[in-house]
């Protein structure tokens, strides 16, 4: 049976949180944004994007507070939390805009940010005491994190007999043959010793990170913490790894009874904490997927990822809000789900990358609408890094997408150093998302990774104004009727 | 996609007792399947959104007017011929005079043609603007907004009042990716401000039909006032939006907004009757002639309302639709302020 991923004494805090929370807001409603994607989908540039826009003012001709011109500006706050440090704004935009633009480093920590908005309500009542405000709280993490978050109503018999299978899956990594053949030659019932434990762990962390790699992209490799341990490297809580199930009982004495004991430890000191401090009381959600890295690894890749975040959503507790039921249980009441990078295909593609994200995340959005929340799914990009052209070949036209390749990113022969700018033909997504899935039809596609643009635009203030693709709609399905 | 069907085939008829086929299923692979996909008809989606289309001329019409017309500049030509034949019987320059004027009569009623000919044709391309407008809204394709973008830059390029406006949808538009977002975003800054005007302009002239009503004397004024004020009303609202209508036009659109109004029921559907009731029963619980003045005003707010429906380029998306209640509390306080009660 899976257990509930929160214990008694948690809801009892979450509760209370937001009774708090609904107290303090009496005044400045919160509204808490949830930015879930795994490692690399995008979710700090995406948070640098929107903090930025809202601060500038920029270019959102489909955010229908800015336009109508309800919106008067925001501010960054400090955040009411004083031991989590703030994300890191300033650096990250200076990344993307400054005189060698590149993306921001990817997230090795926690962090939080609060955007306070001032507005003028079109409602009657709101808008008759002047101005309103909305404080927006935003969280980035790791988004290898996340990936615990389906370990917590699992138990370790459970997770170990999943990860064996994958482990002992034909297309798995060599990396996995190592870790299998340690495990035979490990006596599970026998004496626990820490020598033992941690070559285990170190054996499956390898396996994970090869895992990961681009030409293999998976994204279902719990633990996270494994993947990137953060300050806990080397703690018991981390060293621990998947057993097959013991003969006959188990002495408490046993590596069986240890693992297992360390791997309770690592969900409740380390995973339920974070999911209960940052996931558990949001009222918007956006799903950043990655859909083009899973494409170029191809099907065994996006069929993971599916899995992957149709595990991970379930986690979240999404469903319609009353006032009366958001006092005490705040729910999701929205969720978009993005593919990112859209920038990377040509936009007559658009269509079909949304397909293929639709199809991914069919079984977590059907969820989520069953409990009443609201989802929508959009191609976007935070941060548009291509412009878009035409060449022809061979008689033909073709779309093409012109940007300048990152560093190392290789395609047939080619090796770019990150200086040259090319025309990109990536290949034609299929018209059936299915196809990326099963993996009968052959599918061509090889995306290239692309520099943020150099020269960006600026304001009459001299701020930055980043291109983006669709991120004005997204912003206004997410905080749009906040801002009424 | 649509799942394969069965259905029976065609038999010859048989009678008696085995007339009517028994339920059968068929093997997809043994019968020739045609697949239907349902015709969905953007326009009859909504029926609020019922918006007139310009009336147009039958054939029997068509002939009356065609051989009418022929058959009258027959009658002119040979009129203007024999007036030319005597004025040069009399003296040759007043011949050459007769003839200048004649040249002069032409031209100028040609350049009124063309001109009535051009203002007939801009209201029907507002409609099909805002029908092509619909459709991108539901299809959400580039190409499509760009087209409709490109076609309100036209409409309204010859406008001081929008230039900024115009100039912001178009380093705007370049940059969105999606069809409706680029129809939602032309109305929100060029169809918002003309919205309010519009408004304005219905508020004001519904305010001056219930103050005309409510002083004047005979019955008979205020009916013409009425037909007066609406007239000139749905002419400003025409104008406002880029129709720019010259007789026949106007004549096309009085059509129109007394089509739309018949088709409405003399309400704009979204509003409650209740409101209309109580608002009117309000008024006159004050006074009989106050009632009678705010009746009369809200006929005239309707008016504006059907005009601004058959002639907005766009149709309502982001922006509220106007309704006859947003006008009443502001006339009923209008006409007992001015009204000195």
């Amino acid at each position: 049976m899976p257990q509930s991923p929160t214990s008694l004494a948690d809801e009892v805090g979450i509760a209370l949180a937001n009774l708090a929370d609904a107290a303090a807001g009496a005044f400045t409603p919160t509204l808490r944004l949830g930015v879930t994607g795994l490692s690399r989908a995008g979710k700090t540039v995406f948070i640098t994007a929107l903090v930025h826009n809202l601060l500038s003012g920029g270019r959102l001709p489909g955010f229908a507070a800015a336009t109508e011109g309800r919106l008067i500006g925001a501010r960054l706050a400090e955040y009411p939390e004083a031991t989590i440090p703030r994300f890191a704004y300033e650096q990250h935009l200076e990344a993307l805009v400054g005189r060698t633009p590149h993306w921001p480093e990817s997230t090795r920590r926690i962090s939080q940010l609060r955007v306070t908005l001032k507005f003028q309500s079109r409602r009657w009542l709101a808008g008759m005491r002047g101005p309103s405000t909305v404080n927006l709280d935003i969280v980035d993490y790791p988004g290898e994190w996340l990936l615990d978050l389906p370990l917590l109503s699992l138990g370790f018999a459970e997770w170990s007999a999943e990860a064996l299978a994958r482990a002992g899956d034909a297309e798995a990594v060599p990396e996995a043959r190592t870790f299998l053949e340690l495990l035979q030659a490990t006596l599970v019932g026998g004496p626990a010793t820490d020598v033992e434990a941690e070559r285990l762990a170190t054996a499956f962390t390898a396996y994970l990170r090869a895992s990961r790699d681009d030409s293999h992209a998976l994204s279902a490799l719990p633990p996270g913490r494994f993947l990137l341990p953060g300050d806990l490297e080397g703690s018991p809580a981390l060293t621990f790894a998947p057993l097959p199930p013991a003969q006959g009982g188990v002495r408490g004495s046993s590596l069986y009874a240890m693992l297992s004991r360390r791997y309770e430890a690592y969900k409740d000191d380390v995973v339920r904490p974070f999911f209960r401090d940052h996931f558990a009381r949001l009222d918007r959600q956006i799903v950043l997927v990655d859909t083009l890295r899973a494409l170029n690894a191809g099907p065994v890749a996006v069929r993971d990822l599916e899995a992957a975040l149709t595990a991970i959503l379930s986690a979240f507790r999404q469903g319609e809000n009353t006032a009366l039921s958001r006092l005490v249980a705040r729910r999701i009441d929205r969720i978009l789900f993005a593919a990112t990078k859209a920038d990377h295909v040509h936009s007559s593609a658009h269509d079909r990358l949304e397909a293929i994200l639709n199809r991914l995340v069919a079984n977590a959005a059907q969820r989520a609408r069953f409990a009443g929340a609201q989802t929508r799914s959009l191609a976007i990009a935070a941060v548009r890094a291509t412009r878009e052209g035409t060449i022809e070949d061979a008689g033909h036209p073709l779309n093409v997408i012109i940007g300048t390749p990152e560093p190392g990113e290789r395609l047939g022969n080619m090796r770019y150093d990150g200086r040259t700018e090319v025309a990109l033909f990536p290949g034609d997504l299929p018209a059936d998302p299915a196809a990326v899935l099963d993996g009968n039809e052959r599918v061509y596609l090889n995306f290239l990774r692309f520099e943020p643009p150099h020269l960006v635009e600026r304001n009459a203030e001299g701020a930055p104004i980043l291109p983006h693709i669709r991120f004005d709609r997204a912003l206004d399905f997410l905080i749009g009727d906040w801002l009424r | 996609m649509t799942e394969p069907f069965a259905r029976p085939l065609a038999e010859p008829a048989k009678t008696g007792p085995e007339a009517r086929p028994s339920p059968k299923a068929f093997l997809p692979a043994e019968v020739r399947i045609e697949e239907h996909e349902p015709d969905f008809d953007v326009a009859a989606a909504d029926p609020d959104q019922s918006d007139p289309r310009l009336p147009r001329m039958g054939w029997p019409a068509r002939l009356a007017w065609g051989a009418g017309g022929l058959f009258l500049s027959l009658a002119l030509g040979l009129f203007a011929d024999s007036v030319i034949n005597d004025l040069f019987a009399r003296y040759s320059w007043l011949g050459w005079a007769g003839v200048a004027l004649l040249a002069a009569f032409v031209v100028a009623v040609l350049a009124v043609i063309v001109r009535e000919f051009w203002a007939v044709r801009r209201l029907k391309t507002l409609d099909r603007l805002r029908r092509d407008a619909a459709e991108t809204l539901l299809s959400d394709r580039r190409a499509d907004g760009h087209r409709i973008e490109t076609a309100l830059q036209h409409l309204y390029a010859s406008r001081p009042d929008m230039a900024r406006a115009r100039a912001e949808l178009a380093t705007q538009a370049t940059e969105i990716f999606d069809g409706g977002e680029i129809v939602r975003y032309a109305e929100r800054v060029l169809m918002a401000p003309l919205d309010a005007r519009a408004r304005a302009l219905t508020a004001a002239s519904a305010r001056r039909v219930a103050l005309v009503t409510a002083v004047s004397p005979r019955a008979l004024v205020d009916v013409g006032f009425v037909i007066f004020e609406s007239v000139r009303l749905a002419g400003a609202i025409a104008a406002l939006y880029g129709a720019r209508p010259g007789f026949f036009g106007f004549w096309r659109l009085t059509g129109a907004v007394l089509g739309h109004l018949a088709v409405t029921g003399g309400l704009v559907l979204t509003d409650g009757l209740i409101e209309q009731i109580v608002g009117q029963g309000v008024a006159a619980r004050l006074s009989q002639r106050l009632g009678e003045g705010v009746v009369n005003g809200l006929m005239t707010v309707r008016v504006g309302i059907a005009a601004m429906r058959v002639v907005r380029p766009l149709p309502f998306e982001t922006q509220k639709p106007p309704m006859v209640r947003d006008f009443l509390p502001e006339l009923v306080n209008a006409s007992r302020r001015d009204t000195g009660r």
